[in-house]
C-alpha cells in the first residue's frame, strides 16, 4: 500500500477523533432508539 | 408550487452547466462536502412515493413500518469501513468498475446490466406514480404530468450532471423537511380543541397505530424487528454499497472522511426522520377520527361509482359509514373523558397517599393522642374500599369500550371492503388500494392554500429528486461500464461528457416512455416496486465475495450469481416469503455457493496437475 492509499484509509473524523468511536456513536444511538420505540410502542398501546 | 419548480430547474441548470471534463460531470471533479452529499444521499432515497405513502402506511397500518430502516446504520457502519475506502482507493466512478478489478468483466456487466435494468424500470416508476396521484388530486391530464415532470428532471440533470443533482438536493430537502413539519403543526392546530397531543397519541396507540416495534419472529409479517434488522441491513447494504444512484452521490465527495461521515450522517438522521413521518400519519389518522373521512380516498373512483349504475349502494354504504363514525367519536369522547377521570383519581390516590403517610408519621409522633389519629386513618381505609371499586368499575367500563370500539372498527373494515367491492364491479381497472391518497387528501382537502403550494412543491421535490439521481447513476454506468469499457475506449474526453449527456437524455425519454406506458401495464406496477429485492441480494453478494474473500475468483461468483438470480425468483414466483427476505437469500447463495465451488475448482484442478 503506497503512502497516499494509507493516508486515505487512516483519515481522521471531524470530531471525536477516531472512527470506531463513531461507529459506537451510531451503533449507540440504534440501540436508544429501538429502546424508545418498544417504551413509546409499551406506553400507548 | 409553480415558482419553486421553476427555481429549481433554472438553478440546477444555472449554477452548474460548467462542466469541463467527464470527472466534472460524474463526479463534480469529487470537490462536494459531506454535508451536500448527506442530504442527497438522504433526498435520493426520499422519492415522492415514500412522501406520499408513507403517512398513509401509518394510517392504515400503524407505525410498525419504522422498522423497515432498522438496518440502515447497521449497513452505513459496515460501508464506511469497508466499500467507502475501496472506492476510494480505487479512484472508481462506478461500484461495477471495482468488481472487473477484483474478479474479471463478466462479473462487471452483471452487475451493471442489474443495474441498468431494475434502475431504468425503477426510474420510470419513480415519475410515474407521484404524477398519477397528482393528476387523480389535482385534475390534471396524467400523461402531461408525467412528461412535464420528466422533462423538468431532464433539462438541470444533463445540462449540471451530478453538480446539479447535488446542489437541487440541497433546496429539494429544505422544502420537504419545512413541508412535512408545517403539515405535523397544522395537524396540531386542525384538531378539535379539547384535543391536546397526548390525547391524540393516546387515541392512535388505542387504536393500534403506534405499534413502533414487533418482536415476534415471523417470517410471513413483512414488518418484524427482525425482518428489519436482519433483511433490512442487507437491503440497505446493497441499495447504498452497489448501487450506483447511492455510490454516485458519495463517490462526488472530496475525500474519504466526507464520504464516511455523509453516511454516517445518514445513519443517524433517517429513522428519527422516518419516525417523525409515519408519527404524521398516525396523527393523519387520529385528525380522521373527528372528522368524517372519505369512504375511499381516491376521488377518480369514488366520483366514476357515484355517477355509476351503483351509485345508490355506493351512498348508502357511505350513509352507513357516517353514523358509524359519529357513534365512534362518542366513544373516543367517553375514552378520553375516562382517562383524564382515570389520571385525575390517581393524582388523588397520590394526595391519599401523602395523607396516609403523614398520618403514619404523625401517629408515631402523638402516641399519646391516638383517638384523634384513628379517625383519619379509618377514614382512608374507607376510602381506600371506595377508591378500588371506583378504579374495578373503571376497568370494567373501559374494558367494555374497547370492546365496543373494535366491534365499530370491525363494522368499519366491512363497510371498507363492501365499498372496495362496488368500485370494482363499477370498474374492474381499478386500483382498490387507497393508501397513497390519504395524506394528500388531508392536504389538499384541509390544509390552507399556501401551505397546500409548498407541500406539492415538497412533493414534486421529492419526485424530481430520486429521478435526477437515477438517470444521472444510469448515465455514468452506461458510459463508464458499458460504451467506454465495451464500445469506444479511446476517444476524447469531450466525446465521453457529450456521450454522458446524450445518455442522460436517452434514460429520461426512457423512463418517461415507460412511465407513460405503466397505465396500460396495471400489475407490472407492483412488480417493479419490488424489483429492487430481486436483484439486490444477488448484487450484494456478488460484492461481499469481492470484499471479503480473497480465493474466490470471478468464474464462481458468476456462476453462483446466476443460480442466486434463479432461487430469488423461484421464491418470488412459488413462495410467499416476504420481498425484505430475498436480499438475504440472494446474498447468502451468492456467497456461500461460490465458496463451495472455488472449494470444487481447487480440488478439481489440483487433481488435474
Amino acid at each position: 500500500m503506497d503512502d497516499k492509499s494509507k493516508d486515505i484509509i487512516d483519515d481522521k473524523p471531524p470530531f471525536l477523533n477516531s472512527w470506531n468511536k463513531i461507529y459506537l456513536f451510531v451503533f449507540g444511538e440504534l440501540v436508544i432508539l429501538i429502546l424508545l420505540f418498544y417504551l413509546f410502542t409499551k406506553a400507548f398501546s | 408550487m409553480c415558482g419553486f419548480t421553476g427555481f429549481i430547474v433554472f438553478y440546477g441548470a444555472s449554477k452548474t452547466r460548467k462542466s469541463k471534463n467527464v470527472d466534472d460531470y460524474l463526479r463534480t471533479g469529487k470537490t462536494s462536502s459531506w454535508w451536500v452529499v448527506a442530504l442527497s444521499i438522504m433526498a435520493t432515497q426520499a422519492s415522492a412515493i415514500t412522501f406520499l405513502s408513507t403517512p398513509g402506511q401509518a394510517y392504515v397500518d400503524g407505525m410498525r413500518f419504522v422498522q423497515f430502516y432498522l438496518g440502515l446504520p447497521i449497513a452505513m457502519i459496515i460501508l464506511s469501513i469497508t466499500a467507502v475506502p475501496i472506492y476510494s482507493k480505487l479512484n472508481v466512478y462506478t461500484a461495477y468498475e471495482y468488481l472487473e478489478k477484483r474478479f474479471d468483466l463478466k462479473n462487471r456487466i452483471l452487475g451493471s446490466v442489474l443495474f441498468l435494468t431494475q434502475r431504468g424500470l425503477a426510474a420510470g416508476f419513480t415519475i410515474y406514480a407521484p404524477a398519477l396521484i397528482l393528476s387523480v388530486i389535482l385534475g390534471w391530464e396524467l400523461n402531461i404530468t408525467i412528461i412535464l415532470i420528466g422533462a423538468m428532471v431532464i433539462v438541470y440533470t444533463t445540462i449540471g450532471g451530478t453538480n446539479a443533482v447535488n446542489k437541487t438536493h440541497i433546496l429539494q430537502m429544505i422544502i420537504i423537511t419545512v413541508g412535512m413539519f408545517a403539515s405535523f403543526f397544522m395537524i396540531y392546530i386542525l384538531l378539535p380543541k379539547d384535543i391536546s397531543v397526548i390525547d391524540a397519541a393516546y387515541i392512535a396507540g388505542k387504536m393500534g397505530k403506534l405499534n413502533a416495534i414487533d418482536f415476534s419472529f415471523n417470517l410471513n409479517d413483512r414488518y418484524t424487528f427482525w425482518s428489519g434488522i436482519i433483511g433490512g441491513t442487507f437491503l440497505m447494504l446493497s441499495y447504498f454499497g452497489t448501487d450506483q444512484s447511492q455510490v454516485a452521490r458519495y463517490l462526488a465527495a472530496k475525500n474519504i472522511t466526507q464520504s464516511r461521515m455523509a453516511l454516517i450522517v445518514n445513519g443517524l438522521v433517517k429513522i428519527p426522520m422516518q419516525f417523525i413521518i409515519l408519527f404524521i400519519g398516525a396523527m393523519v389518522f387520529v385528525f380522521f377520527q373527528f372528522v368524517t373521512p372519505p369512504l375511499f380516498f381516491n376521488p377518480v373512483e369514488t366520483e366514476k361509482v357515484k355517477s355509476g349504475s351503483y351509485a345508490n349502494d355506493y351512498t348508502q354504504l357511505e350513509n352507513e359509514f357516517e353514523s358509524l363514525q359519529n357513534k365512534k367519536r362518542e366513544k373516543l369522547r367517553e375514552m378520553l373523558d375516562e382517562s383524564s377521570r382515570s389520571s385525575l383519581s390517581s393524582s388523588e390516590s397520590e394526595i391519599k397517599d401523602e395523607h396516609s403517610w403523614e398520618v403514619i408519621s404523625n401517629e408515631k409522633s402523638l402516641t399519646n393522642t391516638t383517638d384523634k389519629i384513628s379517625h383519619p386513618i379509618n377514614r382512608v381505609r374507607n376510602d381506600d374500599d371506595s377508591y378500588s371499586n371506583i378504579s374495578s368499575v373503571q376497568s370494567s367500563l373501559s374494558s367494555i369500550r374497547n370492546l365496543e370500539l373494535d366491534e365499530i372498527k370491525i363494522k368499519e373494515q366491512k363497510i371498507k371492503s363492501e365499498a372496495k367491492k362496488i368500485i370494482k364491479k363499477n370498474n374492474p381497472n381499478a386500483d382498490t388500494n387507497d393508501t397513497n391518497y390519504i395524506f394528500i387528501t388531508y392536504i389538499v382537502n384541509y390544509l390552507p392554500v399556501g401551505l397546500i403550494g409548498l407541500l406539492l412543491a415538497a412533493i414534486l421535490a421529492a419526485s424530481m429528486s430520486s429521478t435526477s439521481a437515477e438517470l444521472n447513476s444510469l448515465a455514468s454506468t452506461s458510459l463508464i461500464d458499458i460504451y467506454k469499457r465495451l464500445i469506444n475506449k479511446n476517444a476524447s474526453d469531450q466525446h465521453y461528457l457529450k456521450f454522458s449527456k446524450y445518455a442522460t437524455v436517452c434514460w429520461g425519454i426512457y423512463a418517461i416512455g415507460f412511465a407513460l406506458l405503466a397505465s396500460e401495464l396495471g400489475s407490472l406496477i407492483e412488480a417493479v416496486n419490488i424489483l429492487g429485492s430481486l436483484v439486490y441480494g444477488t448484487i450484494l453478494g456478488i460484492f461481499l465475495a469481492a470484499f471479503y474473500t480473497k480465493n474466490i475468483n470471478g468464474n464462481s461468483v458468476f456462476i453462483s450469481a446466476i443460480i442466486a438470480e434463479a432461487v430469488v425468483l423461484y421464491c418470488f414466483l412459488f413462495t410467499s416469503i416476504p420481498f425484505l427476505w430475498y436480499n438475504v437469500i440472494g446474498c447468502l447463495v451468492v456467497i456461500i455457493l461460490s465458496f463451495l465451488l472455488q472449494q470444487l475448482l481447487t480440488i478439481k484442478f489440483k487433481i488435474t496437475n
